[in-house]
């Protein structure tokens, strides 16, 4: 029982990771809470699912479609709506990401209707049993996949001249913008990264259930995942969401179905007390 | 520091706001202006009211009742209506919230009156609405989900016209149990954590138990992303068959990462949860375990006159593919007891005509998509004959587990 | 990241003479206040019956409604608008209120008056208990202590609610006031109005008050404030308990009025209306509190006024106003928060002076 939670704890908790990641990244760069985070990885499903099943294109191409709309959304998001926020309130910007949300629920409601849609892909199904533990596939994918990407994105921020011009701007907007470097660019290319982050999580979730606009959820998962890792801290994002879906299996498994909510916000509200800037988080950035 | 000066500009711009509200409604009057007869009965039509989830979380299944419904009245409007008078629907979105269904409520029984009332999906607002339905504001004639607050003890103003839960509880476990050749079965209900959930656990328990089996249950959030512990519970427990209780995504999540984990425990599910969209989403693999239980014979699973005649209707309405969801049969079928109980009445129709009209009784003949609906003064729980369904994936529509006579003998 | 203070609405010069017309003013509005009920339950004009779509398609039953949110509205906004305190939480605090009119007044069987005093002290401490993280964490931090608050007071009212009452909720019978039950629309019309109205009247005088002004000045900026001699932490939570207090208030209205409450009602979708109302209406002006409720709480009813008269419309109209009309007014409230938010901050007024001005200078070329 416990080998068999604690593994399948870690294969949801790797695709709320990779989303948290998403997150944390756009934040890193535009100080953006996105309560919308959900809801771009329900359109990264939808994009799959128009892409797959409504244009027939093969599965690989399918895929590239999907994460080049998903970048596309996260750069028009940030030019339309948060760049003319830029140094408004607080609450301004959170309105904006929730209301955000509200839209395209509402619009894909309205293209695809209420009712889900199947996404049917080619990624392995069934199961490898060992011992007592069963593994299903498609976890495993899901899993892996999510490590790729992580790993790809740390690499991508440590190495290449891009992701560390990404992160000096992140740290310093000033000193950057003097040096030459184009804030607005960066910026978007942020809220591209995040965006697809987020379709890809919504891409395994729809594929694990059904694609709906209640994949949404996802967003209220990453969101906790998110600041107990630390706002600002990339691996942070990561270890959060694994502990999240730790907390959920465990919680669900060992206490009750029910108590997976006030378990997950509970940890959460225990850390904004006690520890605020997260566990990875850096304490002079972490005082907001 | 700076002075505040409350609403200044908000007064300022009162009047413009008041002149602008004033010519919008001018605007949305002059169309309107005209007779409104107190219980929605014209010289050319009736008004017909729905109170259904036409947004929000639950919509995708009653969204699609509200759409059978319309198309029935569409085809009926179109056959001459009821005594020489269409039938209108007037279909208010409660968006799974009781705040939205009291406001849709009082605006069917007042402001834009009906003759009588269909749908009320969300039970919350059955259980709210209950005493003043009873008391007598406005007959409801085809609920969607039957409460106990309102079809208990029976009243004259109200007509369940959906499959109880106990029915469903009672022949499915029936059935599942005398097809497994079950001595002690061993039986799981997954349920959502919402109304109604612990009633159809209770029910199913019930069931079992004359069997003399074992009952247990688990629950998952109605937006529940993952169900991997509540599958853990159905490894460990190792239950003869599951019976699942909620909205499309409990049975394709549960059904689903029961297979992911390689469990192949068969798996039947309440009537809502009968849709092409839960096979489809589970494949011919996992939708070989699950079949579910209903009162209504979904499009294209048989040959019968109601079946044929709802199935070209919803073609030409463009609705070809909701023709097979069981909602949307289920509010075909809301159409049809609605014209039954319309016929009854001779001479004035009105809200009060109407329920004395049918208060001795009435018989619904659906025509083959569902066994004969009888209401007798003391029985008003609706469709009670139910039996098993399933998908053949191949010929891409649902099959039935024989006749709804053979069944009778679970629901007695 | 910094709270950058929120934009007030501009000074303008205020009349403080009660001349003639403004006093006819006054009594139309009180007039048409009083008539405002029997109008819509009656739905005619000295016997003439009007139509649903003179009417506005609205019914008594949204009136209501709207007042109830109203209290809901003014508060958030004294909080969030005013004191600069941000909280998702607020639907949480309506939840509190039913609850303790669960327990007060279902339960223990004691009358409506009881059970909002109790609901009123109930939510100052869960306010208290709530806010007591903004003694530790500031801006963002603090909005997700309220989100966090909200998840723990929705559980507890599940588990409360599936350990007593039904799964179909908790029953609120017999709200009366005294001898005078509340048994119809008009006389809860009547008994919301002087609420409302008592409500905002103490928290405009509040605001005007000593208390008041450091809150505002701790708004905009903290130091300000401790000049002034005040201790921003107690003032803070003060302010959360006031606020949670009247919400609370609110919430077991809102169970009395609909008779039947779950958990499921308080959902974060119900908390988020409050914050989209005080956008629409304006940050930190409470009149802009009761028109941002009225305007989410009439307009979707509006909306299907329209929509019922679209009848041969073209195409695309029919897709959104008939087949997907609670989608589109989804949508409409979505866009319009987001417009608000980057073009007009004051809300809906500043729009529409902006826009006047706008149009104003246009005509000056």
């Amino acid at each position: 029982m416990f080998a068999q939670v604690l593994f399948s704890g870690f294969a949801l908790g790797s695709i709320y990771g990779l989303v948290a990641l998403g997150f944390a990244v756009v934040f890193k760069a535009t100080q953006v809470f996105n309560f919308a985070q959900g809801a771009l990885a329900v359109c990264g499903a939808y994009f799959a699912v128009t892409a797959i099943s409504i244009l027939g294109l093969p599965f690989p191409l399918a895929i590239l479609a999907m994460l080049a709309a998903s970048a596309l959304l996260g750069v028009i998001i940030h030019m339309t709506l948060i760049q003319p926020l830029s140094g408004r309130s607080m609450l301004a910007i959170i309105m904006v990401t929730i209301a955000l949300s509200i839209v395209i629920r509402a619009v894909i409601e309205i293209i695809y209707g209420p009712q889900g849609r199947v996404l049917s892909t080619p990624l392995p199904t069934g199961v490898f049993i060992v011992g007592d533990l069963r593994m299903p596939k498609l976890h495993l994918t899901a899993a892996a996949t999510s490590w790729v990407c992580m790993a790809a994105f740390g690499a991508f921020f440590r190495f290449t001249r891009v992701g560390l011009l990404m992160r000096a701007t992140a740290d310093r907007h000033e000193a950057a913008m003097a040096a030459g470097v184009n804030v607005n660019l960066m910026n978007r290319l942020a809220w591209a990264i995040g965006s697809v982050l987020a379709g890809i999580g919504g891409l395994f979730l729809g594929q694990l259930q059904i694609v709906s606009t209640e994949l949404e959820t996802i967003g209220l998962l990453a969101l906790p995942a998110v600041v107990i890792g630390g706002l600002q801290s990339i691996p942070g994002a990561i270890v959060g969401g694994l502990l999240v879906g730790m907390i959920e299996q465990f919680s669900s498994s060992y206490i009750s179905p029910k108590s997976t909510d006030i378990a997950i916000y509970g940890f959460l509200l225990l850390i904004l007390l006690f520890r605020p800037w997260g566990l990875l988080g850096d304490q002079e950035t972490g005082r907001v | 520091m700076k002075a505040y000066n409350f609403g200044s500009g908000f007064r300022a711009h009162m009047p413009k706001a008041i002149a602008a509200a004033l010519v919008l409604g001018m605007a949305t009057s002059g169309a309107l202006a005209g007779d409104a007869p107190k219980d929605g009965v014209y010289a050319d039509h009736i008004d017909w009211g729905v109170i259904m989830d036409l947004s929000g979380p639950t919509s995708s299944s009653q969204g699609v009742w509200t759409k059978g419904l319309q198309d029935y009245m569409a085809m009926l409007n179109e056959n001459g209506g009821v005594g020489g008078r269409t039938v209108n629907v007037l279909a208010e979105d409660g968006r799974f919230n009781a705040a939205n269904d009291k406001i849709a409520f009082d605006k069917l029984v007042s402001q834009t009156p009906v003759i009588a009332l269909s749908g009320f999906g969300t039970s919350a607002t059955q259980v709210a609405l209950a005493s003043e339905i009873r008391d007598g504001a406005v007959p409801v004639i085809g609920t969607y989900t039957p409460t106990k607050a309102l079809s208990e003890p029976t009243s004259k103003m109200v007509y369940n016209g959906f499959c109880g839960y106990k029915q469903m509880a009672d022949a499915g476990v029936g059935y599942m149990v005398e097809k497994l050749g079950l001595k002690n079965p061993k039986v799981m209900t997954v349920a959502i954590e919402t109304a109604g959930g612990k009633d159809y656990a209770d029910y199913v328990a019930a069931a079992v138990a004359k069997y003399g089996g074992t009952a247990s249950s688990t629950t998952m959030k109605i937006a529940a992303v993952d169900v991997t512990p509540q599958v853990q519970q159905i490894l460990a427990e190792k239950p003869d068959f599951i019976t699942i209780y909620g909205i499309e995504n409990t049975a394709i999540l549960t059904m689903k990462t029961m297979q992911q984990y390689g469990l192949d425990t068969p798996g039947f599910g309440i009537t809502y949860l009968g849709t092409k969209s839960v096979y489809n989403a589970l494949g011919a693999e996992a939708g070989g375990n699950y079949s579910f239980i209903s009162c209504f014979t979904p499009g294209g699973a048989d040959e019968s006159d109601g079946n044929k005649a709802m199935v070209s209707f919803a073609d030409k309405a463009g609705h070809g593919d909701l023709a097979s969801n069981i909602n949307y049969v289920a509010g075909w079928v809301a159409g049809m007891t609605a014209e039954t109980a319309l016929k009854k009445v001779d001479g004035d129709l009105t809200r009060a005509s109407l329920v004395s009209a049918i208060e001795g009784g009435f018989t619904v003949d659906p025509e083959g998509l569902a066994a004969p609906i009888v209401y007798t003064p003391e029985d008003h729980t609706g469709p009670q004959v139910l039996k098993m369904f399933g998908y053949d994936y191949a010929k891409e529509t649902f099959v039935s587990y024989g006749d709804y006579a053979d069944y009778e003998k679970y629901t007695k | 990241m910094t709270e950058a203070p929120i934009t007030a609405v501009p000074r303008r010069p205020m009349a403080k003479a009660w001349t003639a017309s403004r006093a006819i003013l006054a009594a139309l509005g009180i007039a048409a206040l009083i008539y405002l009920p029997f109008l819509l339950t009656e739905r005619a004009v000295f016997g003439v019956p009007l139509s649903n779509g003179m009417l506005l398609n609205l019914g008594i039953t949204q009136i209501n409604l709207m007042l109830i949110f109203m209290l809901g509205a003014l508060s958030l906004n004294f909080l969030t608008g005013c004191a600069g305190l941000i909280s998702i939480g607020h639907g949480a605090f309506y939840a509190v209120g039913a609850m303790t009119g669960a327990v007060v007044g279902t339960q223990w069987g004691l009358p409506l008056p009881v059970v909002l005093v109790a609901a009123a002290l109930v939510g100052a401490l869960a306010g208290v208990i709530a806010g007591l993280p903004s003694l530790r964490v500031r801006g963002l931090y603090f909005v997700l202590s309220t989100l966090a608050a909200h998840h723990i007071i929705i559980f507890i009212f599940q588990e409360y609610q599936f350990e007593f009452f039904d799964v179909a909720g908790v029953p609120y019978t017999n709200p009366a006031l005294g001898p005078m039950a509340l048994d119809t629309p008009i006389r809860w019309y009547f008994f919301l109005l002087v609420l409302v109205i008592a409500v905002y009247w103490g928290l405009s005088n509040i605001l005007k008050s000593r208390e008041g002004r450091a809150m505002r000045a701790m708004h905009d900026h903290e130091l300000a404030a401790t000049a002034m001699g005040a201790d921003v932490r107690i003032l803070r939570l003060k302010a959360f308990a006031l606020s949670s207090a009247i919400a609370a208030v609110a919430g077991a209205l809102y169970a009395y009025y609909l008779t039947n409450a779950t958990s499921e009602s308080f959902g974060i979708s119900f908390a988020i209306q409050f914050i989209a109302m005080i956008i629409i209406g304006g940050l930190g002006s409470l009149p802009g509190s009761l028109f941002g409720a009225a305007i989410w709480l009439l307009l979707p009813s509006l909306i299907s006024g329209l929509a019922a008269n679209v009848g041969d419309a073209p195409a695309l109209v029919r897709v959104l106003l008939v087949d997907n009309r609670a989608q589109f007014v989804q949508a409409l409230f979505g866009s319009l928060v987001i417009v608000l938010l980057i073009f007009a901050p004051g809300g809906l007024p500043d729009l529409s002076r902006k826009l006047g001005r706008l149009f104003a200078r246009e005509r000056g070329q």
